[in-house]
């Protein structure tokens, strides 16, 4: 028999053991299809909406929804309450392509089963929570990217859409909105965790808070309302045209906090509960 | 220190008790055989082991540490139910994930290493999806050899593998206890194949742990029989029945129990006229021993 003070345990540390479930998440994101899926689709559909709703109808005229190309990557002023769909097709839209993503990546590691593997070998279970949110919200940052160069530039410059802007502010607008992708991703990653065991729950209930349907419900009770910003669907459509560096400070704050709570919370969760 | 030492652990499932007060203990470098029925708590214990499930009470100390000890589960390798791969991507990627996962340095190498050992050099590039249900349960076992774990947790593996198969798995799992010093916790509903690898042996039964020992002990306790077939049995049965204690009729053959010298039988049936067509030495093996203890437990 083998001596057990023979065997040696070194305590990882936390940066250690981040860097394998980080190592893990983001080789899986590079080397399966589905992220560079979600990228074409981020760069797709914008491009389509700001294409497609300028043409003219069947009488010759033309009753574009968007004036300027800008526009679909921000609303003018941060409005909660929705008028017009031209108002709710923006780069928001990405938080919903990212809730859709970031389901089924955590659906997978379930389904396969590759999540006993991670929870042996990791006893910690903040590691991955704080991976998965970190790996979904460089996935929405890069479609938010994808979104604004192709989506936005290249469909503007096709489709002939006028380009004046106040570059600053749109600037900060799309910093605020990518800074918006660590808060969502944390929630995503919470609400996988509560359904882990559905698989389709998980998907449905990621797009449903991915559209925000609650706070827009609440501003048409309450109004358009600047203490909507607490919430990440606040924040994210206060990241508009006419964006200051305040902006990207109540984005930061924002997403930090939601990232913090959602991470705690998820975190509990997968301590006190079985892991599937 | 042992590796595995389990104190009271409790889990339920819906007031159900899958694990009900069990102690258990693993030392350093055994090969543990994990033995009982359907639905009688091994896997659940292995999940609890491995931090899957969150036990109700008592507790778990893996080489003399808590099971939530970063630093020891670190060194925990384990297959439970199944590989735990992604189907679409190939074997190779799956061993680097892991591999990356544990923070090992010299990737590549440590790959190259645990597909030697399982005999999947050829296989790496193959989609886990097009893999045979052997080549799962090894690349399952590989997964779990990544990065030189201390204790190894294996639940059902040999299932469904073919001849050939489970003697690899079985020459794969003494391999690395021998060479690499790992501690094995294996559970199998085939005792005959258990009983050639274990080293120790735990018996679970309603998620109660009736009987823990060692192969050395299950060695000392299977009682010797000799089996044999004549022309006319009842007679050679009322004669042996004479001379020797337990003598039973079962299975066409006549079983003359805890006779070590099978020359004496031999001698005694041809003095009194019967001649012996077939005769053959056995031990009672895990797997009767495992029956008539579950007989006597259920009788309780």
């Amino acid at each position: 028999m083998i001596d057990a003070r023979e065997i040696k345990f070194e305590n990882p540390s936390f940066f250690k053991r981040l860097k394998g479930m980080l190592g893990v998440d983001f080789y899986r994101l590079f080397h399966t299809p589905m992220f560079y899926i979600f990228l074409v689709i981020a760069a797709v559909i914008p491009a389509m909406i700001l294409s497609m709703t300028g043409m003219p109808g069947e009488d010759g005229t033309s009753n574009p929804m968007y004036t300027n190309t800008w526009q679909i990557v921000a609303a003018n002023t941060p409005l909660y309450v929705i008028s017009d769909i031209a108002d709710y097709a923006n780069m928001n839209m990405v938080f919903i392509f990212g809730g859709i993503m970031v389901s089924i990546f955590i659906g997978h590691d379930y389904k396969s089963g590759y999540v006993k593997q991670l929870f042996t070998t990791h006893a910690k279970k903040q590691d991955y929570m704080l991976s998965k949110s970190v790996v979904g919200a460089f996935s929405m940052a890069c479609m938010c990217v994808t979104y604004l160069m192709i989506g936005g530039v290249l469909a503007g410059i096709l489709s002939g859409t006028s380009f004046e802007v106040n570059v600053g502010s749109l600037i900060c607008a799309v910093l605020g909105k990518m800074i918006m992708s660590f808060g969502w991703a944390s929630l995503y990653t919470f609400l996988n965790i509560i359904f882990r065991r559905y698989f389709g729950v998980s998907i449905i209930s990621s797009f449903f808070f991915g559209t925000g349907i609650l706070i827009i419900g609440a501003a048409a009770i309450f109004g358009n309302n600047s203490i909507l910003n607490i919430f990440l669907y606040g924040s994210s459509v206060y990241a508009c045209l006419s964006s200051s560096f305040l902006t990207i400070i109540v984005c930061s704050l924002c997403s930090v906090a939601w990232t913090v709570i959602y991470n705690i919370f998820g975190t509990l969760i997968l301590s006190k509960c079985d892991v599937y | 220190m042992n590796a595995i030492e389990i104190r009271d652990l409790s889990k339920s499932f819906r007031g159900m008790y899958a694990v009900d007060h069990m102690n258990m203990t693993v030392p350093v470098g055994a090969i543990y055989g994990f033995i009982g029925e359907n639905g009688s708590g091994k896997s659940t214990t292995e999940k609890l082991i491995c931090g899957h499930l969150v036990p109700d009470s008592g507790n778990i100390k893996l080489f003399g540490k808590d099971y939530t000890d970063a630093g020891v589960r670190v060194r925990v390798g384990a297959l439970i139910e199944n590989a735990g791969c992604f189907p679409n991507s190939s074997v190779w990627d799956n061993l680097m994930m892991q591999a990356i996962n544990l923070g090992l340095n010299n990737r590549g190498d440590e790959i190259d290493r645990v597909l030697k050992i399982v005999r999947m050099e050829d296989s790496a590039r193959i989609k886990f999806k097009s893999c045979s249900l052997g080549m799962k349960q090894r690349i399952g076992i590989a997964m779990a050899l990544l990065g030189d774990p201390a204790l190894l947790i294996l639940d059902e593996p040999i299932n469904g593998l073919d001849t050939d198969g489970m003697k690899i798995m079985r020459e794969i799992l003494v391999d690395i206890t021998k060479n690499y010093g790992c501690t094995v916790l294996i559970s199998s509903h085939l005792l005959g194949e258990l009983e050639k690898i274990a080293t120790h042996y735990g018996i679970i039964r309603q998620g109660k742990m009736i009987q823990e020992l060692s192969a050395q002990d299950m060695d000392n306790r299977a009682r010797v029989f000799t089996s044999l077939k004549t022309k006319d049995m009842h007679g050679a049965k009322k004669i042996l029945q004479k001379q020797f204690e337990k003598v039973d009729f079962e299975d066409d053959l006549l079983k003359i129990y805890d006779v070590d010298e099978t020359e004496k039988i031999v001698e005694y049936l041809i003095k009194n006229g019967h001649v012996i067509s077939e005769i053959k030495k056995n031990k009672v093996g895990l797997e009767e021993y495992y029956i008539n203890l579950m007989s006597k437990k259920e009788a309780q």
